[in-house]
């Protein structure tokens, strides 16, 4: 099997195991278990026994060269098999440690963590790479997450370290692609930039490390880890062991190859590894938790992975493939024996626990088998591979190698001290009371897995030689056969003898473990890292209050102050981008042009010094019609037309709003005068930046590609002769379709907000002297026109409609044109519930779209949504187009009728309330608040 | 030169009114604003050619029939939300004042 099916397997279980977890609970994880075994397998045989890379592609995002690419070659191929087997057992542990019934969860994200990592590892596209990156990164939040109430604050601080992280692999990914132009990652870790450009290798290399860091929570970001641990054994297990952190450890090996050209790479990594590996040393041997304990080996363990990585010569390089190994078995064996711990003797306190190795004497046995490989005592796995980190760093020349050979054998003698502290004072003494060890079975049997695996594959080392030697080779990015093989036994040299001092200096350790537990027993610091990252995480949020306090509030004012000023900043902007061309260009204008100007001038004055609405809204209407009339002289006849009927819809709706608001405007209560001044200063500078703006891109070039391309061809590809409406309804339809979509919602948004909230009540003035109360007698000559009027605009709506193809009308004006016929109708009645409109506005604007759709969906007959089909019939020309349009009519019709019934009936029947129901739902509302 | 002047105008009403604390009173700033942007659509197709983009037109002096279907669109879809805004001008609260609610709404973070 190839690398696409096993990885989408992987994904699948995803959703199969979560199902089956619905029927057979906490069982469902065999499932899980044996698929990701399966996986191993296939992958064991099939693509990582290849000699050569194995790489497949499928298209994801083909214009940017953004491609689904796969790569398993050996450094892939190390940390699949380990996210896949190392999965397969931990889901085969949870079986038996999850108790509760709903696991569907749990699985779940396991399951998706694993997928995640084995898509990290098999990336060979960084875009891929980042996304698989942040994926885990949520898979862990979720999982702390999901223990409850004491989860929210840990898995916050996790996230929060782990996703700065991702904004520093995003940064380096984006640096990569711009800089080798190919998000392919093999092809960018080859490229020539990384030995020429120093400063493109640096910043790349530095950036990645720190996103490296994040996750495998080096110092200082090595908080998160030991937080972590409030979520279940099995997660912590598999974070430790072969997830998470190892997907850190998995990016700085990658990247080793290309990134070790900048000086600055293994000096970091080393410097921070070092430091990390000590005080992990130090606060484990501080712990009395065993899972605290353990958590800090781990950060002390990556920090030594790490710093070996840093060293990065081949022989680094195996040494770090092969502790990643070593580390995953001894590490998982570790938390699932703690979790069995926790169940059986309902503690993990390392004061309360005595008398292990009569109690449980085979979970006894694993963990000391676990302990002696994380201790690095001969000659288990994890002392193979501590000598060949050891080797690597005392034969390697240079600072940071030094530094490493003095740093990691400190670390090592603390490494024996705290796995000797983990099991010693557990063993012996009197067993407390345990509970019975009913249904720990599989629990017991997958600790022994991976601590015997962990133990036995330290004299049987050559087993792993060609995979380590292929990790290590594809890391580096040189031939296998130049790496040095993979055996138990070095001889006596250098390395051994480290060992050898470190085990008998942690056995010094050990033995004055009182002493040292005395000194070590009390804060190092005076700060700790999750008080560091709690006050950086509420900096964050002040910060953020901070950014929006301009805009907290609901007044429009406050909200459109910045669009207002972007106006201005923008206008300052183009002109000084054309500096000079500021004068108009020639033969843009026209005499006629200063009677609309002065229109359009005189009407904006009068919106401004109108003391009541309905002044104010008529101002309004005559500014709307100078720009109506402004785009007649443009040439825009049927934009003309438009705009003047939607002048005299708006205007019709406006006074139907104006019913239930006061008539003057509100009184400003002091403070006004500066206010006044402040804002005519914005709308000057706006209004003078709107202008140079204009004149800097009016007139300018000549008649545009798409214009002369419109004009020459419209006619003899649509059959309609007026280019604007073939533009609305053949060429550009989809935005059409899009305009009447929102004009259909527009209609559904009106008619929810009148259901939900009561309009305010109408201000009707009640004078029955006044001249204009009395409605039938008012409305005489209206009414006797409307007669006439509305079967002809109705009439005449329909013919725009029809023959906007060729000459200006269409589906917009027509609609305008019925809705006036309309609105009409309404103004010439006697009372509100006269003039309505008996038309299911909803339904017709809705028919609209669906109209709009259906048509849409016609054009795919001749090869796309959309495309209208033609045909002459008795040498008509017709064309579905005009269906569409018929569309169109519908959507506009549908709005301004849903404006006219919600606002002009009396009452909005909607604001009453509708059923009992809503009656409870308001009661519950006053309770709530 | 003269429609650059007119979009200055409206731009400059339209931020006045816009800032204004009658809710009626920005939304006809918002009117405003529109027709502007309008014209500047016009205004980036070139004003020397203003013949109608139909039959019989002389290609040379059409204007840019682009624009104009940008626009006609426009306005609709601005008819639409002007209506929408003016619902919420009479839902809620008496009056469109909307200055006592400038103050900032300080909701403190629930402890958790």
């Amino acid at each position: 099997m190839s690398l696409f099916p096993v990885l989408v397997t992987a994904w699948a279980l995803v959703l199969l195991v979560p199902v089956l977890a619905g029927r057979l609970g906490p069982l469902a994880g065999w499932a899980g278990a044996a698929g990701l075994g399966v996986l191993t397998v296939v992958v064991a045989a099939g693509p990582a026994s290849s000699p050569e890379p194995v790489t497949e592609v499928l298209p994801w995002i083909p214009a940017l060269d953004v491609m689904v690419r796969l790569r398993m070659d050996g450094l892939a191929a190390l940390f699949a098999l380990l996210v896949l087997g190392v999965g397969a057992v931990i889901l085969a542990y949870s079986t038996s440690y999850l108790t509760e019934r709903r696991s569907g969860g749990f699985y779940a994200l396991m399951t998706a963590f694993a997928a995640a990592m084995l898509t990290l590892v098999l990336a060979d596209d960084l875009v891929l790479l980042f996304v698989a990156w942040e994926i885990t990164t949520l898979c862990s939040y979720l999982l702390i997450l999901r223990v409850g109430p004491k989860g929210r604050e840990p898995a916050a601080r996790t996230l929060l370290i782990t996703v700065s992280g991702g904004l520093a692999l995003l940064a380096a990914v984006c640096t990569i692609v711009v800089r080798t132009g190919t998000t392919q990652l093999s092809v960018a870790l080859a490229d020539p930039a990384w030995g020429t450009d120093p400063v493109f290798a640096g910043v790349v290399a530095v950036l990645v490390a720190v996103a490296a860091m994040t996750k495998a929570a080096q110092f200082p970001f090595h908080s998160w880890l030991p937080d972590a641990m409030v979520a279940p054994a099995p997660v912590s297990a598999y974070l430790h062991a072969a997830a998470m952190v190892k997907a850190g450890i998995y990016l700085l090996m990658r990247f080793s190859g290309a990134a070790s050209a900048a000086p600055v790479w293994p000096w970091l990594l080393v410097t921070v590894g070092v430091v990390t590996a000590l005080i992990g040393g130090v606060f484990a041997l501080q712990r009395h938790d065993l899972k605290e304990l353990l958590a800090y080996s781990t950060v002390s363990q990556l920090g030594l992975l790490v710093a070996v990585i840093g060293v990065g010569t081949p022989g680094a390089l195996l040494a770090a493939s092969a502790h990643v190994v070593a580390h995953a078995l001894f590490k998982s064996a570790g938390f699932m024996t703690v979790g069995l711990l926790e169940r059986r003797a309902g503690t993990r306190d390392l004061r309360e626990i005595r008398g292990l190795f009569r109690a449980m004497p085979w979970a006894a046995t694993m963990i000391v088998l676990a302990a002696l490989s994380m201790a690095g005592i001969p000659i288990t796995l994890g002392f193979v591979s501590k000598e060949y980190v050891l080797d690597a760093a005392l034969t390697a020349s240079g600072g940071p190698a030094v530094l490493a050979a003095a740093g990691l054998g400190v670390a090592a003698v603390l490494t024996v001290a705290y796995s000797a502290r983990m099991v010693v004072p557990v063993m012996f003494g009197a067993p407390g009371e345990l509970r019975p060890a009913a249904g720990t079975r599989v629990m017991a049997g997958t600790i022994t897995v991976t601590a015997v695996a962990g133990a036995a594959l330290g004299p049987a080392a050559p087993v792993l030689d060609r995979l380590l030697a292929g990790s290590a080779a594809a890391s580096l990015s040189v031939p296998a056969t130049g790496i040095d093989g993979f055996y138990a036994w070095h001889g006596i040299n250098p390395a051994l003898a480290v060992s050898v001092a470190a085990i008998a200096a942690g056995a010094a350790l050990v033995a004055a473990r009182g002493r040292v537990d005395r000194l070590l027993d009390r804060p190092l610091w005076p700060f700790t890292g999750v008080g560091a990252v709690e006050r950086l995480r509420a900096g964050v949020i002040d910060l953020g209050r901070a950014t929006g306090r301009p805009t907290a509030g609901d007044s429009p004012a406050r909200h459109l102050l910045v669009p207002i000023l972007l106006i201005g900043v923008g206008g300052t902007a183009a002109v000084a981008l054309r500096a000079g061309d500021v004068a108009a260009a020639a033969g843009t204008s026209r005499a006629s042009d200063l009677l609309l100007l002065l229109l359009a001038a005189t009407g904006v004055g009068a919106v401004l010094a109108a003391r009541e609405r309905l002044a104010a809204v008529l101002a309004a209407g005559v500014v709307g019609f100078a720009v109506a009339l402004w785009f007649y002289g443009l040439g825009a006849a049927d934009v003309a037309l438009t705009q003047l009927l939607v002048e005299v819809l708006t205007v019709a709706v406006i006074v139907l709003i104006l019913r239930r608001l006061p008539r003057g405007f509100p009184r400003s209560r002091g403070g006004g005068g500066r206010r006044t001044v402040v804002r005519g200063a914005l709308a000057v500078g706006a209004g003078a930046a709107a202008t140079t703006a204009a004149l800097a891109m009016t007139g300018w070039r000549g008649p545009s590609a798409a214009s002369t391309w419109f004009l020459a061809e419209a006619e003899e590809r649509t059959g309609g002769s007026n280019v604007v409406n073939t533009i609305l309804v053949d060429f550009r339809a989809l935005d059409t379709f899009g305009e009447l979509v929102v004009l259909a919602l527009a209609a559904l948004v009106m008619t929810a907000l009148l259901d939900a909230r009561r309009p305010q009540p109408l201000r009707v003035l009640d004078d029955p002297a006044a001249p204009v109360s009395d409605p039938r007698a008012n409305a005489v000559f209206l009414r006797t026109a409307a007669k006439v009027l509305v079967p002809f605009l109705l009439l005449a709506s329909v013919y725009v409609l029809l023959r906007g193809h060729n000459a200006p009308g269409g589906g917009f004006i027509g609609a305008l044109v019925g809705a006036s016929a309309l609105v009409l109708a309404y103004l010439a009645a006697p009372s509100d519930g006269a003039g309505r409109v008996r038309l299911p506005f909803l339904l017709v604007a809705g028919m609209g779209a669906v109209v709009a759709a259906a048509t849409g969906l016609l054009g795919l007959a001749d090869g796309s949504f959309l495309r209208p089909l033609h045909a002459d019939l008795l040498g008509v020309h017709l064309s579905t187009a005009l269906v569409f349009d018929v569309g169109v009519y519908l959507a506009v019709l549908g709005v301004v009728v849903a404006g006219l019934n919600l606002l002009g009936a009396p009452q909005a029947e909607g604001a009453e309330p509708l059923s009992d129901g809503s009656d409870e739902d308001r009661a519950s509302e006053e309770v709530a608040r | 030169m003269i429609l650059a002047l007119t979009i200055g105008i409206l731009v400059a009403g339209a931020a006045y009114l816009m800032l204004d604390r009658s809710y009626l009173r920005a939304v006809l700033g918002f009117l405003l604003l529109g027709h502007a942007v309008n014209l500047l659509l016009f205004a980036a197709g070139g004003t020397q050619r203003r013949g109608e983009p139909l039959d019989g037109t002389d290609p040379a002096a059409a204007a840019d029939p682009l624009p104009q279907a940008f626009v006609l669109t426009a306005i609709v879809i601005a008819f639409a939300i002007t209506i929408v805004m003016l619902v919420l001008a009479v839902t809620g609260r008496a009056g469109d004042d909307t200055a006592d609610r400038d103050r900032p709404a300080e909701h403190p973070e629930p402890r958790r």
